[in-house]
Protein backbone atom coordinates (compact mmCIF):
# COMPACT_ATOMS: atom_id res chain seq x y z
CA UNK A 1 0.00 0.00 0.00
CA UNK A 2 1.02 3.39 -0.80
CA UNK A 3 1.79 6.24 1.46
CA UNK A 4 -0.80 7.95 -0.09
CA UNK A 5 -2.74 5.22 0.26
CA UNK A 6 -2.25 4.86 3.75
CA UNK A 7 -2.84 8.56 4.42
CA UNK A 8 -6.38 8.59 3.50
CA UNK A 9 -7.29 5.76 5.48
CA UNK A 10 -5.45 7.34 8.56
CA UNK A 11 -7.08 10.60 7.82
CA UNK A 12 -10.65 8.76 7.28
CA UNK A 13 -10.26 6.41 10.25
CA UNK A 14 -9.65 10.30 12.80
CA UNK A 15 -12.25 12.02 10.68
CA UNK A 16 -14.97 8.85 11.82
CA UNK A 17 -13.88 8.52 15.13
CA UNK A 18 -13.89 12.46 15.81
CA UNK A 19 -17.57 12.27 14.75
CA UNK A 20 -18.29 9.08 16.69
CA UNK A 21 -16.68 10.73 19.57
CA UNK A 22 -19.96 12.95 19.65
CA UNK A 23 -21.80 9.86 21.35
CA UNK A 24 -19.80 10.60 24.18
CA UNK A 25 -20.19 14.46 23.90
CA UNK A 26 -20.01 17.18 21.98
CA UNK A 27 -16.42 18.14 21.42
CA UNK A 28 -13.55 20.04 19.71
CA UNK A 29 -12.47 17.11 17.52
CA UNK A 30 -16.30 16.36 16.66
CA UNK A 31 -16.80 20.13 15.89
CA UNK A 32 -13.39 20.28 13.23
CA UNK A 33 -15.04 16.75 11.37
CA UNK A 34 -18.39 18.97 11.05
CA UNK A 35 -16.72 21.29 9.95
CA UNK A 36 -14.30 19.96 7.63
CA UNK A 37 -17.55 18.30 5.58
CA UNK A 38 -19.21 20.92 5.23
CA UNK A 39 -16.91 22.96 3.98
CA UNK A 40 -15.22 20.34 1.54
CA UNK A 41 -18.85 19.28 0.47
CA UNK A 42 -19.45 23.05 -0.39
CA UNK A 43 -16.29 23.54 -2.40
CA UNK A 44 -16.64 20.37 -4.25
CA UNK A 45 -19.95 21.17 -5.19
CA UNK A 46 -19.05 24.82 -6.53
CA UNK A 47 -15.86 23.20 -8.21
CA UNK A 48 -17.98 20.27 -9.98
CA UNK A 49 -20.77 22.76 -11.26
CA UNK A 50 -18.34 25.10 -12.48
CA UNK A 51 -17.05 22.81 -14.96
CA UNK A 52 -20.50 20.66 -15.72
CA UNK A 53 -22.30 23.02 -15.83
CA UNK A 54 -21.30 26.40 -17.03
CA UNK A 55 -17.74 25.20 -18.56
CA UNK A 56 -19.87 22.21 -20.77
CA UNK A 57 -22.96 22.68 -20.95
CA UNK A 58 -22.60 26.80 -21.45
CA UNK A 59 -19.38 28.30 -22.47
CA UNK A 60 -17.68 25.41 -24.69
CA UNK A 61 -20.66 24.79 -26.76
CA UNK A 62 -21.09 28.66 -27.48
CA UNK A 63 -17.44 29.39 -28.03
CA UNK A 64 -16.25 25.92 -29.85
CA UNK A 65 -19.45 24.79 -31.37
CA UNK A 66 -21.15 28.32 -32.65
CA UNK A 67 -24.03 27.63 -30.53
CA UNK A 68 -25.05 31.34 -29.54
CA UNK A 69 -28.81 30.66 -28.95
CA UNK A 70 -27.46 29.27 -25.47
CA UNK A 71 -26.76 33.18 -24.26
CA UNK A 72 -30.22 33.03 -23.84
CA UNK A 73 -30.38 30.46 -21.28
CA UNK A 74 -27.14 32.13 -19.56
CA UNK A 75 -28.51 35.68 -19.44
CA UNK A 76 -31.71 34.19 -17.41
CA UNK A 77 -29.41 32.33 -15.29
CA UNK A 78 -27.35 35.60 -14.38
CA UNK A 79 -30.86 37.37 -13.78
CA UNK A 80 -30.99 34.84 -10.25
CA UNK A 81 -28.08 36.95 -9.04
CA UNK A 82 -29.92 40.42 -9.10
CA UNK A 83 -31.80 38.85 -5.98
CA UNK A 84 -28.77 39.60 -3.78
CA UNK A 85 -29.67 43.38 -4.86
CA UNK A 86 -33.02 44.84 -3.16
CA UNK A 87 -33.53 47.09 -5.83
CA UNK A 88 -32.94 44.69 -8.60
CA UNK A 89 -34.54 41.76 -7.19
CA UNK A 90 -37.46 41.45 -9.01
CA UNK A 91 -35.54 40.67 -12.14
CA UNK A 92 -34.97 37.51 -10.30
CA UNK A 93 -38.71 36.49 -10.91
CA UNK A 94 -38.28 36.18 -14.57
CA UNK A 95 -35.57 33.72 -14.36
CA UNK A 96 -38.27 32.16 -11.54
CA UNK A 97 -41.39 32.51 -13.99
CA UNK A 98 -39.70 30.25 -16.72
CA UNK A 99 -38.37 27.77 -13.82
CA UNK A 100 -41.50 27.44 -12.69
CA UNK A 101 -43.39 27.46 -15.75
CA UNK A 102 -41.54 24.29 -17.40
CA UNK A 103 -41.29 22.49 -14.15
CA UNK A 104 -44.92 22.45 -13.86
CA UNK A 105 -45.04 21.47 -17.85
CA UNK A 106 -42.44 18.46 -17.34
CA UNK A 107 -43.94 17.59 -14.03
CA UNK A 108 -47.43 17.50 -14.74
CA UNK A 109 -46.70 14.83 -17.74
CA UNK A 110 -44.75 12.65 -15.77
CA UNK A 111 -46.29 12.39 -12.56
CA UNK A 112 -50.06 12.08 -14.11
CA UNK A 113 -48.74 9.62 -16.82
CA UNK A 114 -45.60 7.89 -14.81
CA UNK A 115 -46.88 8.20 -11.05
CA UNK A 116 -50.65 8.84 -10.33
CA UNK A 117 -52.38 6.78 -13.35
CA UNK A 118 -50.34 3.86 -12.95
CA UNK A 119 -50.26 4.06 -9.23
CA UNK A 120 -54.15 4.05 -8.95
CA UNK A 121 -54.90 1.29 -11.77
CA UNK A 122 -52.47 -1.07 -9.47
CA UNK A 123 -55.06 -0.51 -6.72
CA UNK A 124 -58.13 -1.71 -8.93
CA UNK A 125 -57.68 -5.00 -8.09
CA UNK A 126 -60.31 -8.09 -8.69
CA UNK A 127 -62.26 -9.60 -5.70
CA UNK A 128 -63.21 -12.75 -7.95
CA UNK A 129 -62.87 -15.90 -5.91
CA UNK A 130 -61.96 -17.80 -8.83
CA UNK A 131 -58.46 -15.82 -8.56
CA UNK A 132 -57.42 -18.05 -5.17
CA UNK A 133 -58.00 -17.19 -1.76
CA UNK A 134 -54.73 -15.47 -1.41
CA UNK A 135 -54.79 -14.18 -4.65
CA UNK A 136 -58.25 -12.47 -3.31
CA UNK A 137 -57.45 -12.02 -0.29
CA UNK A 138 -54.27 -9.96 -0.22
CA UNK A 139 -56.82 -8.04 -3.24
CA UNK A 140 -59.05 -7.32 -0.52
CA UNK A 141 -56.97 -6.00 1.88
CA UNK A 142 -55.43 -3.60 -0.96
CA UNK A 143 -58.70 -2.23 -1.91
CA UNK A 144 -59.64 -2.24 1.68
CA UNK A 145 -56.16 -0.64 3.02
CA UNK A 146 -56.64 1.95 -0.57
CA UNK A 147 -60.26 3.41 0.86
CA UNK A 148 -59.97 3.13 3.97
CA UNK A 149 -56.91 5.39 4.52
CA UNK A 150 -58.01 7.63 1.47
CA UNK A 151 -60.91 8.11 3.99
CA UNK A 152 -59.27 9.05 7.09
CA UNK A 153 -57.69 11.63 5.17
CA UNK A 154 -60.80 13.03 3.83
CA UNK A 155 -62.06 16.02 6.31
CA UNK A 156 -64.63 17.80 4.67
CA UNK A 157 -67.02 15.78 6.67
CA UNK A 158 -67.13 15.06 10.98
CA UNK A 159 -65.25 11.34 11.37
CA UNK A 160 -68.42 9.90 13.33
CA UNK A 161 -70.20 6.53 12.38
CA UNK A 162 -69.67 4.67 9.29
CA UNK A 163 -67.43 6.98 7.72
CA UNK A 164 -65.28 7.62 11.30
CA UNK A 165 -65.14 3.55 11.42
CA UNK A 166 -63.70 3.49 8.07
CA UNK A 167 -61.38 6.05 9.02
CA UNK A 168 -60.14 4.16 12.15
CA UNK A 169 -59.43 1.32 10.09
CA UNK A 170 -57.40 3.57 7.89
CA UNK A 171 -55.45 4.36 11.08
CA UNK A 172 -54.26 0.73 11.27
CA UNK A 173 -52.77 0.23 7.81
CA UNK A 174 -51.15 3.72 8.28
CA UNK A 175 -49.87 2.64 11.62
CA UNK A 176 -48.39 -0.65 9.45
CA UNK A 177 -47.03 1.49 7.04
CA UNK A 178 -45.26 3.67 9.73
CA UNK A 179 -43.67 0.12 11.49
CA UNK A 180 -42.65 -1.23 8.37
CA UNK A 181 -40.89 2.15 7.04
CA UNK A 182 -39.45 2.55 11.19
CA UNK A 183 -38.27 -1.10 10.76
CA UNK A 184 -36.41 -0.43 7.28
CA UNK A 185 -34.97 2.80 9.10
CA UNK A 186 -33.65 1.36 11.58
CA UNK A 187 -31.56 -1.21 9.18
CA UNK A 188 -30.95 1.63 7.29
CA UNK A 189 -28.80 3.56 10.05
CA UNK A 190 -27.58 0.09 11.40
CA UNK A 191 -26.17 -0.36 7.81
CA UNK A 192 -24.36 2.96 7.99
CA UNK A 193 -23.16 2.00 11.43
CA UNK A 194 -21.60 -1.49 10.05
CA UNK A 195 -19.86 0.20 6.86
CA UNK A 196 -17.81 2.75 9.15
CA UNK A 197 -17.15 -0.10 11.33
CA UNK A 198 -15.82 -2.41 8.58
CA UNK A 199 -13.79 0.78 7.51
CA UNK A 200 -12.39 0.77 11.20
CA UNK A 201 -11.49 -2.70 11.65
CA UNK A 202 -10.27 -4.13 8.02
CA UNK A 203 -8.98 -1.16 6.82
CA UNK A 204 -7.59 1.06 9.46
CA UNK A 205 -6.92 -2.39 11.25
CA UNK A 206 -5.16 -3.74 8.13
CA UNK A 207 -3.06 -0.42 7.57
CA UNK A 208 -1.83 -0.56 11.64
CA UNK A 209 -1.23 -4.24 11.29
CA UNK A 210 1.08 -3.38 8.44
CA UNK A 211 2.50 -0.77 9.53
CA UNK A 212 3.59 -2.50 12.55
CA UNK B 1 -35.70 3.95 42.68
CA UNK B 2 -37.09 1.13 41.27
CA UNK B 3 -35.14 -1.47 39.27
CA UNK B 4 -37.97 -0.61 36.19
CA UNK B 5 -37.48 3.30 37.16
CA UNK B 6 -33.62 3.07 36.97
CA UNK B 7 -34.00 0.96 33.59
CA UNK B 8 -36.12 3.66 31.92
CA UNK B 9 -33.52 6.14 33.19
CA UNK B 10 -30.15 4.28 32.06
CA UNK B 11 -27.34 6.59 30.63
CA UNK B 12 -28.09 6.28 27.28
CA UNK B 13 -24.17 6.11 26.29
CA UNK B 14 -24.88 1.94 27.58
CA UNK B 15 -27.26 1.43 25.09
CA UNK B 16 -24.56 3.01 21.97
CA UNK B 17 -21.63 0.70 23.71
CA UNK B 18 -24.38 -2.40 23.62
CA UNK B 19 -24.89 -1.45 20.08
CA UNK B 20 -21.03 -1.26 19.09
CA UNK B 21 -20.13 -4.31 20.99
CA UNK B 22 -23.59 -6.17 19.07
CA UNK B 23 -22.01 -4.83 15.60
CA UNK B 24 -18.32 -5.08 16.62
CA UNK B 25 -18.71 -9.45 17.93
CA UNK B 26 -19.90 -10.66 14.09
CA UNK B 27 -17.20 -9.21 12.45
CA UNK B 28 -14.92 -11.21 14.27
CA UNK B 29 -16.57 -13.92 15.36
CA UNK B 30 -18.39 -15.29 12.12
CA UNK B 31 -21.90 -16.49 13.00
CA UNK B 32 -23.70 -16.51 9.67
CA UNK B 33 -27.40 -16.12 9.91
CA UNK B 34 -29.06 -17.43 6.67
CA UNK B 35 -29.77 -14.91 4.19
CA UNK B 36 -33.07 -15.72 2.43
CA UNK B 37 -34.23 -14.91 -1.10
CA UNK B 38 -37.30 -12.22 -1.62
CA UNK B 39 -39.22 -12.40 -4.59
CA UNK B 40 -38.20 -9.07 -5.51
CA UNK B 41 -34.60 -9.24 -5.67
CA UNK B 42 -35.29 -12.93 -7.72
CA UNK B 43 -37.24 -10.67 -10.08
CA UNK B 44 -34.57 -8.47 -10.57
CA UNK B 45 -31.47 -11.05 -11.25
CA UNK B 46 -34.08 -12.66 -13.50
CA UNK B 47 -34.56 -9.96 -15.41
CA UNK B 48 -30.76 -8.92 -15.81
CA UNK B 49 -30.52 -12.70 -16.59
CA UNK B 50 -32.83 -12.94 -19.47
CA UNK B 51 -31.33 -10.27 -21.29
CA UNK B 52 -29.47 -11.69 -24.26
CA UNK B 53 -25.52 -11.76 -23.65
CA UNK B 54 -23.39 -8.35 -24.69
CA UNK B 55 -26.91 -6.40 -24.54
CA UNK B 56 -26.13 -2.57 -23.59
CA UNK B 57 -27.33 -1.95 -20.13
CA UNK B 58 -27.54 1.24 -17.87
CA UNK B 59 -26.26 1.38 -14.95
CA UNK B 60 -26.58 4.50 -12.62
CA UNK B 61 -24.73 5.06 -9.09
CA UNK B 62 -27.00 7.92 -8.15
CA UNK B 63 -25.72 8.04 -4.29
CA UNK B 64 -23.69 9.79 -2.09
CA UNK B 65 -20.52 8.54 -0.25
CA UNK B 66 -22.17 8.30 3.08
CA UNK B 67 -24.64 5.71 1.97
CA UNK B 68 -21.64 3.26 0.23
CA UNK B 69 -22.28 0.68 3.03
CA UNK B 70 -25.97 -0.28 1.50
CA UNK B 71 -25.34 0.93 -2.03
CA UNK B 72 -21.63 0.31 -3.38
CA UNK B 73 -22.73 -3.59 -2.77
CA UNK B 74 -25.61 -3.63 -4.56
CA UNK B 75 -23.33 -2.05 -7.56
CA UNK B 76 -20.55 -4.59 -7.67
CA UNK B 77 -23.10 -7.45 -7.31
CA UNK B 78 -24.59 -6.31 -10.37
CA UNK B 79 -21.28 -5.18 -12.57
CA UNK B 80 -20.30 -9.15 -11.64
CA UNK B 81 -23.29 -10.47 -13.14
CA UNK B 82 -23.47 -8.18 -15.77
CA UNK B 83 -20.15 -8.55 -16.66
CA UNK B 84 -19.77 -11.90 -16.37
CA UNK B 85 -22.65 -11.72 -19.33
CA UNK B 86 -20.45 -9.80 -21.16
CA UNK B 87 -22.51 -7.04 -21.58
CA UNK B 88 -21.96 -3.19 -22.82
CA UNK B 89 -22.56 -1.25 -19.63
CA UNK B 90 -22.90 2.57 -19.66
CA UNK B 91 -22.36 4.21 -16.12
CA UNK B 92 -24.06 7.65 -15.30
CA UNK B 93 -24.81 9.51 -11.99
CA UNK B 94 -27.10 12.58 -11.11
CA UNK B 95 -25.57 12.98 -7.77
CA UNK B 96 -22.41 15.12 -7.90
CA UNK B 97 -21.08 14.61 -4.63
CA UNK B 98 -19.06 11.51 -4.39
CA UNK B 99 -21.35 9.74 -7.79
CA UNK B 100 -18.97 10.51 -10.40
CA UNK B 101 -15.63 8.79 -8.68
CA UNK B 102 -17.55 6.03 -6.90
CA UNK B 103 -19.05 5.04 -10.27
CA UNK B 104 -15.24 5.26 -11.84
CA UNK B 105 -13.58 3.31 -8.93
CA UNK B 106 -16.07 0.40 -8.69
CA UNK B 107 -16.32 -0.09 -12.37
CA UNK B 108 -12.56 0.35 -13.29
CA UNK B 109 -12.13 -2.36 -10.33
CA UNK B 110 -14.55 -4.58 -11.54
CA UNK B 111 -13.28 -4.11 -15.34
CA UNK B 112 -10.08 -5.57 -14.83
CA UNK B 113 -11.20 -8.43 -12.93
CA UNK B 114 -13.47 -9.63 -16.05
CA UNK B 115 -10.61 -7.86 -18.80
CA UNK B 116 -12.95 -5.76 -20.11
CA UNK B 117 -11.71 -2.37 -22.41
CA UNK B 118 -13.24 1.30 -21.37
CA UNK B 119 -15.03 2.50 -24.46
CA UNK B 120 -15.76 -0.98 -25.66
CA UNK B 121 -17.21 -3.04 -22.81
CA UNK B 122 -18.00 0.04 -20.45
CA UNK B 123 -18.74 3.63 -20.23
CA UNK B 124 -18.92 6.12 -17.39
CA UNK B 125 -20.44 9.43 -18.54
CA UNK B 126 -20.33 11.02 -14.98
CA UNK B 127 -22.35 13.54 -13.45
CA UNK B 128 -25.03 16.26 -15.36
CA UNK B 129 -26.73 19.11 -13.02
CA UNK B 130 -30.43 18.99 -13.52
CA UNK B 131 -31.72 15.86 -13.03
CA UNK B 132 -34.90 16.16 -14.93
CA UNK B 133 -33.51 17.39 -18.25
CA UNK B 134 -30.70 14.61 -17.89
CA UNK B 135 -33.81 11.74 -18.05
CA UNK B 136 -35.67 13.76 -20.40
CA UNK B 137 -33.21 14.58 -22.48
CA UNK B 138 -31.41 11.42 -23.28
CA UNK B 139 -35.01 10.21 -24.42
CA UNK B 140 -34.16 11.62 -27.29
CA UNK B 141 -30.02 11.72 -27.71
CA UNK B 142 -27.87 10.73 -25.27
CA UNK B 143 -25.45 12.44 -27.20
CA UNK B 144 -27.10 15.93 -26.93
CA UNK B 145 -26.97 15.33 -22.97
CA UNK B 146 -23.44 13.96 -22.50
CA UNK B 147 -21.45 15.31 -25.20
CA UNK B 148 -18.06 14.01 -23.57
CA UNK B 149 -17.76 11.12 -21.18
CA UNK B 150 -16.43 11.46 -17.58
CA UNK B 151 -13.02 12.16 -18.36
CA UNK B 152 -13.54 14.58 -21.24
CA UNK B 153 -13.30 12.35 -24.19
CA UNK B 154 -15.86 12.98 -26.90
CA UNK B 155 -18.80 10.07 -27.03
CA UNK B 156 -18.11 9.65 -30.93
CA UNK B 157 -14.70 8.98 -30.07
CA UNK B 158 -16.04 5.76 -27.69
CA UNK B 159 -17.25 2.74 -30.02
CA UNK B 160 -19.90 1.82 -27.37
CA UNK B 161 -21.56 4.83 -27.76
CA UNK B 162 -21.81 4.50 -31.54
CA UNK B 163 -24.27 1.93 -30.66
CA UNK B 164 -26.39 4.09 -28.83
CA UNK B 165 -28.36 6.67 -29.30
CA UNK B 166 -31.10 7.28 -26.74
CA UNK B 167 -33.25 4.76 -24.64
CA UNK B 168 -34.45 2.80 -27.55
CA UNK B 169 -30.94 1.32 -27.89
CA UNK B 170 -30.88 0.54 -24.01
CA UNK B 171 -32.25 -3.22 -22.83
CA UNK B 172 -32.62 -2.57 -19.52
CA UNK B 173 -31.74 0.37 -16.51
CA UNK B 174 -30.19 -0.93 -12.90
CA UNK B 175 -30.61 1.89 -10.73
CA UNK B 176 -28.67 2.21 -7.90
CA UNK B 177 -30.04 5.12 -5.58
CA UNK B 178 -30.61 6.60 -2.05
CA UNK B 179 -32.38 9.39 -2.99
CA UNK B 180 -35.29 10.46 -4.59
CA UNK B 181 -34.45 9.60 -8.27
CA UNK B 182 -35.43 6.26 -8.56
CA UNK B 183 -39.53 8.16 -9.01
CA UNK B 184 -38.07 10.01 -11.74
CA UNK B 185 -36.35 6.97 -13.41
CA UNK B 186 -40.43 5.25 -13.28
CA UNK B 187 -42.47 8.12 -14.14
CA UNK B 188 -40.33 9.44 -16.98
CA UNK B 189 -38.19 6.84 -18.50
CA UNK B 190 -40.05 3.71 -17.55
CA UNK B 191 -43.12 5.59 -18.10
CA UNK B 192 -42.64 7.60 -21.27
CA UNK B 193 -40.04 5.62 -23.18
CA UNK B 194 -40.75 2.23 -21.80
CA UNK B 195 -37.39 0.89 -20.73
CA UNK B 196 -37.48 -1.49 -17.82
CA UNK B 197 -36.18 -0.27 -15.26
CA UNK B 198 -35.13 -2.22 -11.80
CA UNK B 199 -33.73 -0.64 -8.46
CA UNK B 200 -31.66 -1.23 -6.23
CA UNK B 201 -32.31 1.24 -2.87
CA UNK B 202 -31.58 2.40 0.78
CA UNK B 203 -33.50 0.79 3.20
CA UNK B 204 -35.42 3.77 4.90
CA UNK B 205 -36.50 4.13 0.65
CA UNK B 206 -37.75 0.52 0.00
CA UNK B 207 -41.01 0.26 1.74
CA UNK B 208 -42.08 2.74 -0.67
CA UNK B 209 -40.74 1.15 -3.56
CA UNK B 210 -43.27 -1.93 -3.05
CA UNK B 211 -45.47 0.10 -4.48
CA UNK B 212 -43.88 0.38 -7.97
CA UNK B 213 -42.93 -3.49 -8.28
CA UNK B 214 -46.51 -4.40 -7.51
CA UNK B 215 -47.70 -1.85 -10.30
CA UNK B 216 -45.22 -3.60 -12.46
CA UNK B 217 -43.06 -0.08 -13.20
CA UNK B 218 -39.97 -1.52 -11.57
CA UNK B 219 -38.80 -4.96 -12.64
CA UNK B 220 -37.33 -5.75 -9.03
CA UNK B 221 -36.15 -4.18 -5.87
CA UNK B 222 -33.17 -4.77 -3.70
CA UNK B 223 -33.73 -2.82 0.19
CA UNK B 224 -30.41 -2.01 1.68
CA UNK B 225 -28.12 -3.67 2.79
CA UNK B 226 -29.92 -7.21 3.53
CA UNK B 227 -31.24 -6.58 -0.31
CA UNK B 228 -27.55 -6.14 -1.22
CA UNK B 229 -26.84 -9.72 0.20
CA UNK B 230 -29.47 -10.68 -1.01
CA UNK B 231 -27.94 -10.10 -4.79
CA UNK B 232 -24.53 -10.93 -3.75
CA UNK B 233 -25.55 -14.85 -3.00
CA UNK B 234 -27.73 -14.64 -6.69
CA UNK B 235 -24.33 -13.84 -8.47
CA UNK B 236 -22.93 -15.94 -6.33
CA UNK B 237 -19.94 -13.21 -5.10
CA UNK B 238 -19.57 -12.75 -1.28
CA UNK B 239 -18.87 -8.86 -0.03
CA UNK B 240 -19.45 -6.72 2.38
CA UNK B 241 -22.95 -7.19 2.46
CA UNK B 242 -23.31 -10.45 2.99
CA UNK B 243 -20.32 -10.47 5.71
CA UNK B 244 -21.91 -7.05 7.34
CA UNK B 245 -25.78 -8.71 7.62
CA UNK B 246 -24.60 -11.12 11.17
CA UNK B 247 -24.30 -7.30 12.72
CA UNK B 248 -27.07 -6.53 11.29
CA UNK B 249 -29.22 -9.32 12.61
CA UNK B 250 -27.41 -8.88 15.95
CA UNK B 251 -28.35 -5.28 16.16
CA UNK B 252 -32.43 -6.56 15.50
CA UNK B 253 -32.22 -8.98 17.96
CA UNK B 254 -30.98 -6.02 20.58
CA UNK B 255 -32.75 -3.26 19.19
CA UNK B 256 -36.38 -5.85 19.54
CA UNK B 257 -35.24 -7.09 23.40
CA UNK B 258 -34.57 -3.17 23.86
CA UNK B 259 -38.22 -2.76 22.75
CA UNK B 260 -39.60 -5.33 25.05
CA UNK B 261 -37.83 -3.79 28.43
CA UNK B 262 -38.56 -0.45 27.59
CA UNK B 263 -42.47 -1.65 27.16
CA UNK B 264 -42.55 -2.92 30.53
CA UNK B 265 -40.41 -0.39 32.24
CA UNK B 266 -43.06 2.11 30.81
CA UNK B 267 -45.97 -0.09 32.06
CA UNK B 268 -44.19 -1.09 35.40
CA UNK B 269 -43.25 2.54 36.40
CA UNK B 270 -46.61 3.82 34.95
CA UNK B 271 -48.42 1.49 37.64
CA UNK B 272 -46.18 2.48 40.16
CA UNK B 273 -46.66 5.98 39.22
CA UNK B 274 -50.86 5.51 39.76
CA UNK B 275 -50.00 3.43 43.16
CA UNK B 276 -48.05 6.64 43.93
CA UNK B 277 -50.60 9.31 43.04
CA UNK B 278 -53.30 7.37 45.16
Amino acid sequence: MTFFAQFQIWLGAFLVLALFSFLYKDNPFYKLAEHVYAGLSAGYYVGLVWQSVIIQQLVDPMFDDGQWWLIFPGLLGTLMFARFFAKWSWVSRISLAFVMGNTAGVFLISQLHGLILPQTMSTMLSLNPKNGFAATLLALVTVVGVISTLIYFYFSKEHIGVLGGTARVGIWFIMISFGAHFGYTVMARISLLIGQVQFLLFDWGGSIKQIF
Amino acid sequence: MSFWEKVSNIDRRWIYFLVAVSVVFPMLVVIKFPIGITPEAKQLYDAVEALPDSSIVFLTFDYYPSTLAETEPISIAALNQMFRKNMKIITMTTVPLGGPSIAERVTRKLANKYNKVYGIDFVNLGYKANYVAVLKGMGSSIESIYPADNAGTPLKDLPLMSKVRNYNDVKFIFVVADNGIVDYWISIVNAQYGTPVGAGVTAVMAPKMYSFVEAKQLTGLLGGMKGAAEYERLVNHEGTATRGMDAQSMVHLLIIFFVIVGNIGYFATRKSGRSGQV
